[in-house]
Order: C-alpha cells, then sequence, then structure tokens
C-alpha cells in the first residue's frame, strides 16, 4: 500500500522562509535555478530566472521522471532511487528526495562540476527539511466551512 | 493530492484522463486546450512517441479563475492507454484528485475498456485512494458499430455513477466533463 494525504497546506510563512533559503543557495551555489515540488508534480517554490509557467512543466516533468525511475528501482529489487541526474550540453538538472512527499530539483550549467551539484543539491535539502517538516506537523491552516460551502456554490461560474 | 497554498492564494488539484489505448483521452485535452482563453492555460506538454501515440503523459496545466478569493488551478494529466506502459499509468496516477475515465464506445474495443477499468481501480487501491471522484465518458459516439449506452454501462457497472456521451474530436461533452470533475474534487477539499 502507497498512502497519501488528501492536501498539502501552505502557508504564507513557510513560503517565506523557503524563498529566503532558496534566494541564498542561488547566490552561494551558482545554481541557475532551484525549484520545490511534491511527488504529484506541482510546483511549491521556485527561485531563479525560470518563469513560473515553465517551473509549473517542469515540476510536472520532474515529478514524471522520478516516479518512472522508481518503479524501475522497484523492478531492479530497490525500495527507492533517491536521486536522479540528467547532464545537458549546456544545462544539467539534479532531482532529488527531501521527504517522502517532496523533491527538489536544482538545475546548473555546463560549468558546474558533478560534484558541486551534488554537494550543493544536499546542502539544499537538509536546510529545506525542517520547514518540510514543520509544514507537515504544524497546526494546519484549514479553509473553513463556509469558504468550502461558498466554493461549490460558485464554482460553475467560472466555466 | 489537492494543493493549498495560502501564500498565492491558490488551490491546485490534479485530474487525469485515464482509458484504454485511443479512446481520446489526448483528443480531450487539445480540445481543452484550443477552446479556453490564452492568459488562463500554460504549456501543453506532450511526451509522445514517433506515431503521436501518449508515451508518457500529457499535462496541460489551466486556471479556472478566483472564487472566494482563491484562484483554482488544474493539473490536468494523460496516462497512455497502452498496455505496455503499465507502469507509467500508475505513476502518472500518483496523488491524484479526480479522474475523468474515457471509454472507447467501439464494440471491438469493449475488452480493453473493461481490462483498463480494472487496472486503473487495482492502481486507486494500491495507492489507498478508493474515494477519488472519477465520472466517465463513454466517447467515440458517432463511430459506425458501437456499443449502446446500457451495454456499456453494463459492462463497466457505471449504474448510478456520472456518465457523459462524448464526441471529443468535435467537443462534445469534453468542457461539461471538465466541468463535471471540478464540482467533484472541489467538494473533496
Amino acid at each position: 500500500m502507497e498512502g497519501q494525504l488528501s492536501s498539502l497546506v501552505i502557508t504564507k510563512e513557510d513560503i517565506e522562509t523557503i524563498d529566503e533559503l532558496f534566494s541564498q543557495y542561488l547566490v552561494d551555489s551558482q545554481a541557475k535555478d532551484i525549484i520545490l515540488l511534491n511527488k504529484s508534480g506541482e510546483l511549491l517554490a521556485k527561485s531563479g530566472a525560470v518563469t513560473r509557467e515553465s517551473a509549473i512543466a517542469v515540476s510536472a516533468l520532474a515529478a514524471g521522471v522520478f516516479s518512472a525511475t522508481n518503479e524501475l528501482a522497484k523492478l531492479l529489487g530497490e525500495r527507492e532511487f533517491t536521486l536522479t541526474f540528467h547532464q545537458g550540453k549546456e544545462t544539467n538538472i539534479h532531482i532529488s528526495l527531501v521527504d517522502p512527499l517532496i523533491l527538489l530539483a536544482v538545475i546548473f550549467d555546463n560549468k558546474a562540476p558533478i560534484g558541486a551539484i551534488r554537494f550543493w543539491a544536499k546542502k539544499i535539502s537538509g536546510s529545506i527539511k525542517p520547514v518540510l517538516e514543520k509544514m507537515a506537523t504544524g497546526p494546519r491552516q484549514e479553509p473553513s466551512q463556509d469558504f468550502r460551502k461558498g466554493l461549490q456554490d460558485e464554482i460553475d461560474n467560472l466555466f | 493530492m489537492s494543493l493549498i497554498d495560502f501564500s498565492k492564494s491558490e488551490i491546485t488539484f490534479k485530474v487525469v484522463y485515464y482509458g484504454p489505448a485511443m479512446s481520446g483521452k489526448t483528443t480531450n485535452l487539445s480540445w481543452i486546450f484550443r477552446t479556453i482563453p490564452e492568459k488562463v492555460k500554460g504549456q501543453f506538454t506532450s511526451i509522445a512517441t514517433e506515431t503521436e501515440r501518449t508515451l508518457f503523459f500529457d499535462f496541460l496545466p489551466v486556471e479556472l479563475g478566483t472564487v472566494k478569493g482563491f484562484k483554482i488551478r488544474l493539473s490536468l494529466y494523460t496516462v497512455p492507454g497502452q498496455e505496455l506502459y503499465k507502469l507509467t499509468r500508475k505513476s502518472v496516477l500518483k496523488s491524484v484528485d479526480g479522474i475523468v475515465f474515457v471509454a472507447d464506445s467501439n464494440r471491438d474495443r469493449r475488452e480493453d475498456n473493461i481490462k483498463n477499468l480494472a487496472d486503473m481501480f487495482k492502481n486507486l487501491e494500491d495507492y489507498e485512494l478508493p474515494d477519488t471522484p472519477i465520472i466517465y465518458q463513454l466517447n467515440k459516439r458517432d463511430t459506425p458499430a458501437i456499443m449502446s449506452v446500457g451495454e456499456l454501462v453494463d459492462d463497466l457497472q457505471l449504474k448510478g455513477k456520472t456518465v457523459y456521451l462524448g464526441i471529443a474530436n468535435s467537443g462534445v461533452s469534453v468542457m461539461e466533463c471538465l466541468k463535471g470533475i471540478t464540482r467533484q474534487v472541489v467538494s473533496k477539499i
């Protein structure tokens, strides 16, 4: 069985903390972009020059690649592969598991050696982990009953 | 798994179009992409083989509008229908909030529909998502040699379920299905 949460709630404070960390790491690591996503392919946060539209597509594809890689792991008798790395002529992308539901994608240009990419991806993961733990265990900000009802009533107007 | 982002006042739902090979899942997404206004749709990402069959998935992010101060976003995915891509189908279904099952009404696709639906339920069971909202589109109603609606309902055990009759390549019931599944996923929040 592979259980899942019904929803992931992100607060303004969570995002501010993540944004601050990512901005600092973007400078320190010289990465081009840092993208935080969940395993279902939703973009959670991004930093760097990448547009939001592209980051949304990168998130969907990165989660897909990661998920497919894990089916491969199972076929090979591994429980899970925790990272996947793609190297191009100009750009490299490193996708790694930060916690059971969250992935980190770090994009570098070709100047960065593989060792440095792995080092920084690990370091960013380590820093972001406590924030994600707080997100998972802290008091959850939930939509109110009124909000849920209003959403139901008004959803037809969107079509 | 819906994503509620209070920092951006956004709620994102993942909707997957499931069904046997060539039943019209990508056609549904293409129609939505062509129909909705430019400013509310994102990049249409498709990973297809050389013969234009879906290899991994199609992905289309859509922003429906604002309700109660929150932007409602949908991430629409299709799965590859071919038997070969069973594991890929399962991986795309991860953390799904709602499913549109696109069945092929052609009589010679009867077994494929039944098999594919069983495969979907098995995957939902593995992910412990038995209550996922599902609506059913009986597609290709304009082709010759189709099964009657009654036969399809019996075959797929759809009595009492939400069923739409579709001709996705001319848009029949495409937006209705999208609206139907959106209503259902929103009600689960």
